[in-house]
């Protein structure tokens, strides 16, 4: 036989006991030629060329799911930076004419969600942009399966201090319009430092200007197998050979998912774009980031040595995937999102998990602090200083980090809120108190660090 | 369903050079032209494959959509594999969902241990005529029926994942 019974046993195993999936495959889409005078046709022409592109995008994924065994959790959708088409907006009702068309248009196609209601504002903003800021909360209240997302640092350009304090302000709003669902407008909201233009993952995925007509990019995952492997080694096995065992799960996960995304790409008449080595946790028992980290010899995530051993963790999985694939991209490392990873909740409820660790552990994961709710009475200075404390950790460390933080409404910390679906369900973690807003009020900008200068 | 998705691509081609105002018609014509040229050559491509391949132990990777630049063809090939407490019946079972389907069985692979079933085919599907969503219907009903867990996966997984 062409496969040994071992190889056939694993692949099976994986596919169907330890939830291997392709995580999401998503549609990066430019609406560059969509920007109208008015609002309204800007709104129109975007509508259609979402619903023309994206209509087969479910169906065929689907399709291909079915005949490979391998499921494909979400089929998204994301598009250029919203900012950069609503060119004739005059106000913020008019982008929010443009949220909600977009918004629709995601519906009709059946993706659960799209992203790219975003803005680059690492160095300031334009007129347009101060309005689209502005409607983001309620962009985000009124919609159900648009994504948002804000840049407000790059290694090149520094950190741009107003953008922190005005998007912990926004924060602040969306969580206030959506009080009554735990703050929910939040868990559709990422800011970013270093944002990269070809992540699939939501909530941060937006279809760059660099980028393409229309491509098809991937998202794998697969915590659960690298989970199981970790668990079932000897557990005197040393940790360099655990990395080799990660490297060449990590190179089979890729594999697959290179697959799909590419048989996705034929039928859908696309380039294909990159797949994303993430590895992904879900709310599923067992597929969980927090548990392969437990795995190498904590009594709980988030106890001394977590930092090392997500770096070895993350390392080994870009390694592996590099060598199986020629197209990575996207953020490709291991996500850490509190509410989306049953192991994670459970450390945070017992004291294990605090959210400075996660801070120290987000300069060696993929991307940064990630579906964490905190007391509903957080300031939006104090969150716009744990943000500015995240983008600095990217901007020095050259690497994409990104603050997705839910001040939940009338919530204090030890509640639980539930936000549904693959959002999960959030415990909500202590802040430091001590206050911060001196410091945010002083607006301006980090200047950029020295290794900027590079050229 | 092959054949629809290479009438997609055609008229996404022609809209592609022509621009979205292209008159309809005209567009339907030309894919209609297209689609009867190539027909016969992209047949040809499928069925020889089969006639040809069937023999070959290298797995042929085939497929009539296999010319799509650097993408990689799709095998018509399934690996099938049946796992379960051991009983009569569980190959004639599988082998005549296969056969009903018009599958031919490339390799068979079957053991017990201690009680244990296990079972790998690796099925040809060229001249099925079922999709895969059908024959994957037809096995789960059959594993309900016969106690066992039927999986059926196409072999390009399996390339993938486990040869460089």
């Amino acid at each position: 036989m062409e496969y040994s019974q071992a190889e056939i046993l694993q692949t099976v195993r994986m596919t169907e006991m330890e939830h291997l999936d392709v995580r999401t495959v998503t549609l990066g889409l430019s609406l560059r030629d969509c920007a109208g005078d008015s609002i309204e046709r800007t709104a129109e022409r975007v509508r259609a060329k979402i619903e023309r592109t994206a209509e087969r995008l479910v169906s065929t994924v689907d399709d291909i799911s079915g005949e490979l065994g391998i499921s494909v959790a979400n089929k998204r959708v994301s598009i250029t930076p919203a900012s950069h088409v609503a060119g004739g907006a005059q106000s913020v009702a008019d982008c929010l004419t443009l949220a909600r068309a977009i918004d629709e248009a995601a519906t009709r196609v059946g993706v659960d969600f799209l992203g790219g209601y975003s803005a680059l504002v690492q160095k300031g903003w334009t007129n347009v942009e101060d309005l689209f800021l502005a409607s983001i909360p309620e962009a985000l209240a009124t919609t159900k399966r648009l994504c948002s997302s804000v840049n407000v640092a790059t290694t090149r350009a520094g950190i741009n201090m107003d953008a922190v304090a005005r998007v912990g302000r926004l924060i602040k709003e969306a969580a206030e319009l959506t009080r009554d669902q735990g703050g929910l407008a939040c868990a559709k909201f990422v800011c970013f430092a270093n944002a990269v233009e070809d992540n699939p993952f939501m909530a941060g995925a937006f279809h760059g200007t660099g980028e393409g007509e229309a491509v098809i990019n991937v998202g794998v995952s697969g915590p659960g197998v690298v989970n199981h492997a970790v668990r079932h080694a000897p557990r005197d096995m040393p940790l360099h050979e655990l990395a080799e065992l990660i490297k060449k799960l990590s190179f089979k996960l890729a594999r697959a998912g290179e697959l799909v995304g590419r048989e996705a790409a034929r039928r859908l008449g696309l380039r294909f774009g990159i797949i994303d080595l993430s590895l992904a946790p879900t709310p599923l028992r067992g597929d969980s980031v927090a548990e392969i980290i437990e795995a190498f010899g904590f009594e709980r995530a988030g106890a001394p040595g977590t930092t090392a051993a997500l770096a070895l963790l993350t390392d080994a999985v870009k390694k592996g995937g590099a060598m199986a694939s020629s197209a990575v991209g996207g953020m490709s490392g291991a996500f850490i999102p509190v509410s989306e990873d049953a192991a994670m909740i459970d450390a945070a409820r017992v004291g294990a998990l605090s959210l400075e660790k996660l801070e120290a552990w987000t300069s060696v994961c993929s991307v940064g602090l990630d579906m964490i709710a905190v007391p509903g009475a957080t300031s939006a200075e104090t969150i716009a200083a744990i943000i500015a404390d995240e983008m600095a950790i990217g901007v020095m460390n050259t690497k994409t980090t990104a603050v997705r933080i839910i001040p939940a409404p009338g919530k204090v910390v030890g509640d639980m809120v539930e936000f549904g679906g693959l959002l999960g369900t959030a415990p909500v973690m202590a802040v430091n108190s001590f206050n911060c807003a001196d410091f945010i009020r002083r607006g301006g900008y980090i200047p950029a660090p020295i290794q900027s200068l590079r050229n | 369903m092959a054949n629809e998705e290479l009438i997609y691509r055609i008229t996404r081609a022609v809209y592609g050079r022509l621009g979205a105002q292209a008159d309809e018609r005209t567009v339907e014509n030309l894919v209609t032209d297209i689609y009867r040229a190539i027909e016969p050559v992209v047949d040809g491509a499928g069925n020889g494959g089969g006639d040809a391949g069937g023999r070959s132990s290298s797995g042929a990777r085939r497929g009539l959509t296999a010319h799509g630049g650097e993408a990689e063809g799709s095998s018509n090939r399934l690996i099938v594999s049946v796992f379960g407490v051991d009983h009569p019946g569980i190959v004639a079972g599988v082998a005549q969902i296969l056969a009903e389907s018009g599958c031919s069985i490339a390799d068979i692979n079957q053991t017990v241990v201690q009680g244990k079933f296990a079972m790998v085919i690796i099925a040809d599907s060229t001249n099925s005529n079922a999709p895969v969503a059908t024959l994957k219907e037809r096995f789960r009903a059959a594993g309900d029926k016969l106690g066992v867990r039927i999986y059926a996966q196409r072999e390009d997984l399996f390339n993938a994942m486990h040869r460089i």
